[in-house]
């Protein structure tokens, strides 16, 4: 094989670099051709859709994945999905509509599949050479960006809990995104661990499905029926905060008190905050399920022993098939952390406005929050500003000098809740909040220069 | 389209969803061999005020349109043609026309006439479509947003209306000047009026792709 660092990086000139052709890639290189940049996409798998393609070899879908959040809220703000689809489009609706939105912004042509980027590092002039490794065959190649944007999702890396004794357990153990076939659940007597949306919905699963469903739940949760007051929950309690101040708390109470003496009925405590301020679990039938005993829920589990399971309180259960729906790690292997604001021991990134590298004028990441409401109208907002960054880096140094201390100034008041256990809460963001923090950003950016 | 007009969008009920009736011309369906697909032009989706909806563009629009190389469309809003009525105002009716343009293969031209000018370019503020053609508009929304993606504006109106009010204030929305061709501006469906109208707008459209 060749060595890629014998040959000269080939310069693509001020064309920017996405990685990923999942739901966020597909949309940043929408909005930058849009903004009239030259795009090449690179994709390590060999279709698009990311995480919704259940052909993508590290695909994370589990049997019947829905949306959690509605349609309305969901869909990217210019490219609506058809209005006879269900409120909750199923996971192979999500591709189709992925697919429909690449096609009908000639979006293929720009895509690289079976395309790795195994490097990136900052050369002169604010731009960056990024090191392309296909998936077969040819050598890796070298190529200059005058931007790259980093898509690449944070649901990849399967984040797994080390328990005492759970490698020498004798039952069957899996992480949720490999379960890929319902059928593994039937007859089973099944520990489903986590209690995230994923946790929840495989619970559900396996509730029907298998002779016997135990759930171990570490902590409380909001737990929200897909419904409220006759509409989606997600665009019922979004509806709230376009009413008077005054009011909004008031009609929040009264909105979820059914789901919040249910969930305690079923011995769940709520956390004291609202659902707003961390991703609530989304699912209706679940709490019936509790309640009518084919799940069992349980609280944190101790250790693994043989055949057994031990949880803290000192019971034991003997399950075939423990599902560990304990999320995914955020991680991003392309590039050096400290580019995205990261530290040797503290590697996770911590970004302007949760997309700009702090380190990089011109690197930025899309799609790395957890909001609490759809993430790809969110993502359409970022790689529409970082888009406008772009172009006015280039055409208004001024500008740019006063938008830099605008992100700054963005950025220090969600800094709050970096420390914290969970991986996934670090990325946890008051949608209502950054929504009008991206809001700022895209305004200052889009007003006419002053002269 | 801004953000908060998508935030305000996003949490405003969406209209009543109807079984649309979209008529569709192929090049390919011409059946001649002269004639090809080209996949570098952009395809065009037709609406109108006229009561027969997608049916009046049958006549003489989408054969037209097709043989220049197009994807050729037209929507029937709610109550029009073969669609069902259904509540809902201009703002539904634009839900209508960016609902059929989704369903277009790639990125399509708007092209309103009359009230649907209107549609078209309400539709235009939440769709970046390829070009965005008016002709005759009337009924004009007062607050109109601005088209997404910047595409390029044609207006063409009937040599009678070149005065009004109503198109000079469409004109200096766009900042553009508006085109004229001969006719009335209700009948453009046929005709030799509507051929010299077709051929400006389609030697524009072919001007816009180079």
């Amino acid at each position: 094989m060749q060595e890629y660092s014998s040959q000269a990086a080939y310069d693509r000139g001020e064309a920017v670099c996405v990685i990923g052709a999942g739901a966020s890639g597909l949309i940043a290189v929408k909005n930058l051709r849009e903004n009239g940049f030259e795009v090449d996409c690179y994709e390590r798998d060999t279709v698009l859709g990311g995480l919704w393609n259940p052909q993508n070899q590290h695909s994370p879908l589990y049997p019947n994945t829905h949306l959690v959040t509605s349609r309305s809220q969901t869909e990217i703000p210019d490219f609506p999905m058809p209005d006879d689809w269900p409120d909750y489009p199923s996971a192979t609706q999500m591709l189709e509509y992925l697919t429909s939105y690449a096609k009908h912004f000639g979006l293929s042509e720009h895509i690289w599949y079976g395309s790795e980027i195994s490097h990136l590092e900052p050369v002169e002039g604010a731009r960056f050479e990024v090191v392309v490794k296909p998936a077969a065959g040819a050598a890796a190649r070298r190529l200059r960006y005058g931007a790259v944007i980093i898509a690449t999702g944070h649901h990849w890396a399967p984040n797994l809990p080390s328990y005492p004794g759970l490698d020498e357990f004798r039952g069957t153990v899996m992480h949720s995104s490999q379960l890929k076939d319902p059928s593994r659940l039937r007859g089973k007597h099944v520990l489903v661990v986590g209690g995230g949306n994923s946790g929840v919905d495989i619970a559900c699963e396996a509730a029907v499905n298998a002779a016997s469903c135990v759930h171990s739940v570490r902590r409380g949760a909001w737990h929200l029926p897909k419904y409220l007051g006759g509409e989606p929950s997600d665009y019922a309690l979004a509806r709230l905060a376009s009413r008077p101040k005054f009011l909004r708390r008031f009609l929040a109470d009264r909105i979820l008190k059914g789901p919040k003496l249910l969930a305690e009925r079923m011995g769940i405590e709520t956390p004291g905050h609202g659902p707003g301020s961390e991703e609530p679990v989304r699912n209706g039938r679940y709490l019936e399920h509790v309640g009518d005993g084919s799940i069992k829920r349980r609280g944190e589990v101790a250790r693994f022993d043989g055949y057994d399971v031990a949880f803290a309180d000192g019971t034991e259960i003997r399950p075939d098939l423990v599902v560990l729906a304990t999320g995914y790690q955020p991680k991003i292997a392309c590039v050096a952390p400290e580019l995205l604001g990261g530290t040797p021991d503290q590697p996770a990134p911590q970004l302007f406005a949760r997309m700009f590298s702090p380190k990089a004028q011109t690197l930025a990441v899309a799609g790395l929050v957890e909001p609490g409401v759809g993430v790809l109208p969110i993502v359409h907002w970022q790689t529409h500003a970082i888009a406008r960054w772009l172009q006015v880096r280039k055409s208004d140094p001024e500008r740019a000098e006063s938008f830099k201390l605008q992100v700054n100034a963005e950025s220090s008041h969600n800094a709050a809740g970096a420390a914290d256990d969970s991986p996934r809460r670090r990325l946890v963001v008051d949608a209502e909040e950054y929504l009008a923090s991206l809001g700022r950003i895209i305004d200052t950016l889009e007003q006419e220069p002053a002269k | 389209m801004s953000l908060t007009a998508w935030i305000r969008r996003a949490r405003t009920p969406e209209p009543v969803p109807v079984r649309r009736e979209i008529a569709v011309f192929e090049p390919a369906d011409l059946f001649d061999i002269e004639i090809k697909d080209n996949p570098e032009t952009n395809p065009v989706l037709c609406c109108t005020s006229d009561a027969a909806g997608a049916a009046a563009f049958n006549a003489l629009w989408l054969k037209r349109i097709a043989s220049s190389g197009r994807y050729a469309a037209a929507v029937s809003v709610r109550g029009q043609g073969g669609t069902p009525a259904a509540v809902g105002g201009a703002e539904a009716r634009a839900h209508d026309v960016v609902q059929a343009a989704v369903t277009v293969p790639r990125q399509t031209v708007l092209i309103g006439h009359r009230e649907g000018a209107a549609w078209a370019a309400l539709a235009a503020g939440r769709y970046p479509a390829a070009g965005l053609v008016l002709v005759s508009p009337q009924r004009f929304p007062k607050q109109l947003p601005k088209p997404v993606g910047e595409p390029p504006v044609l207006l063409v109106v009937s040599e009678s209306e070149t005065q009004s009010k109503e198109v000079q204030a469409v004109a200096d929305e766009y900042g553009i000047t508006p085109l004229t061709f001969a006719g009335a501006p209700d009948d453009v469906f046929k005709g030799a009026a509507a051929e010299g109208l077709l051929d400006a707008i389609l030697s524009w459209l072919d001007a816009q792709q180079r």
